[in-house]
C-alpha cells in the first residue's frame, strides 16, 4: 500500500512534467487530466475521500472542461507530439533543475511515510474532512461570503474583459 | 524529505518552470498556473490530517474557489487576445518593444 501511494507521486510528477514540457497545449491538458485524478487517488489513499470527490467535480469536472473548450479555441490545427527533439530537452532540463534542487537541499529520511488514520474526531465521530469543511458555513461564515462575493465579482470582471469595447458583446471570434 | 513531500515539490517546481519558459501559446502558460495550484491543492490537504486539526480543511477549498476566479480571468484575457489578434501567440503581445 506504501508502494501504491508512493507510485501515485512519482505519476503525479509525471503529469506535471507533461504540463510543463508540453509540445502543444492539447498534451498540456492530458497531463493535467492524468496529475488530477492520480491526485485524487492520492488523497483517498490518505483517507479524506471528501476533498477529494470535491477536486474532481470542482477541478476536473469545472474549471478543467472549460480549459479543454479553450483549448480547441486557440491551439494549433496541426500539433506537434510528444516525439520531438524540444520536448525531450525541455522535460530533461526540468527533471536537471529538480535534482539540483534535491542535491543542495538535502535528501535525509527519503524512506519515512507517515499518514496518520483520519476517521474519528472527537467525543462525536463525525468525517475529519467534512467536520473541517463544515466549519467554513458555521465559524468561517466570513471567509464564506467574501469568497462568494469574490466569485461574484469575477463573473463581471470576465464580462468586461471579453466585452470587446464599442464593438458588442457577442462577436463571432 | 519523504517521498510524498518530494512529491509536490517537484510538481510545484516543474509547473512553475514550465510557467517561467513560455513558448508559443498563451494557454500553455495558463496550464501551468492550474497545475501550480493543483500541486498546492494537495499538500495543503494533507498538511491538516498529518497535523489532526480539521479546521484547516477550510483551506483547500478557499483556495479552489479563488483559483477557479483565477483560471477564469486568464481564460477571459486568452479570448481577449484571440479577437484582438487573431490568435494567442505569445510574440503578438509586442507593445513593450523589446
Amino acid at each position: 500500500m506504501t508502494y501504491f501511494v508512493i507510485f501515485l507521486g512519482v505519476c503525479f510528477m509525471l503529469g506535471t512534467l507533461a504540463v510543463a514540457s508540453n509540445p502543444s497545449p492539447y498534451y498540456g491538458v492530458v497531463g493535467l487530466v492524468l496529475a488530477s485524478v492520480v491526485g485524487c487517488g492520492w488523497l483517498v489513499n490518505l483517507g479524506v475521500s471528501f476533498i477529494s470527490l470535491v477536486l474532481f467535480m470542482i477541478y476536473l469536472g469545472g474549471m478543467l472542461v472549460v480549459f479543454v473548450y479553450s483549448v480547441s479555441l486557440a491551439a494549433d490545427p496541426y500539433p506537434e507530439a510528444w516525439g520531438s527533439w524540444r520536448v525531450v530537452v525541455y522535460g530533461l532540463g526540468f527533471v536537471l533543475v529538480v535534482c539540483v534542487g534535491v542535491v543542495l537541499g538535502g535528501f535525509v529520511d527519503f524512506w519515512k511515510v507517515g499518514v496518520v488514520t483520519v476517521d474519528s474526531g472527537g467525543v462525536s465521530f463525525v468525517r475529519f474532512d467534512f467536520s473541517g469543511v463544515a466549519v467554513f458555513y458555521s465559524c468561517g461564515v466570513g471567509l464564506f461570503l467574501v469568497a462568494g462575493w469574490g466569485l461574484l465579482l469575477v463573473l463581471f470582471v470576465v464580462l468586461e474583459l471579453v466585452r470587446g469595447l464599442s464593438r458588442g458583446a457577442i462577436r463571432a471570434v | 524529505m519523504s517521498p510524498l513531500h518530494f512529491s509536490f515539490y517537484s510538481a510545484f517546481t516543474f509547473s512553475s518552470l514550465g510557467l517561467a519558459f513560455h513558448r508559443t501559446h498563451l494557454i500553455s502558460a495558463l496550464l501551468c498556473l492550474e497545475s501550480m495550484m493543483l500541486s498546492m491543492f494537495i499538500p495543503l490537504s494533507m498538511w491538516p490530517v498529518q497535523n489532526q486539526t480539521p479546521s484547516f480543511t477550510i483551506t483547500p477549498i478557499l483556495m479552489l474557489a479563488f483559483s477557479a476566479c483565477e483560471a477564469g480571468t486568464g481564460l477571459a484575457m486568452l479570448v481577449a487576445s484571440t479577437r484582438t489578434h487573431g490568435s494567442d501567440h505569445l510574440h503578438n503581445l509586442n507593445l513593450l518593444q523589446c
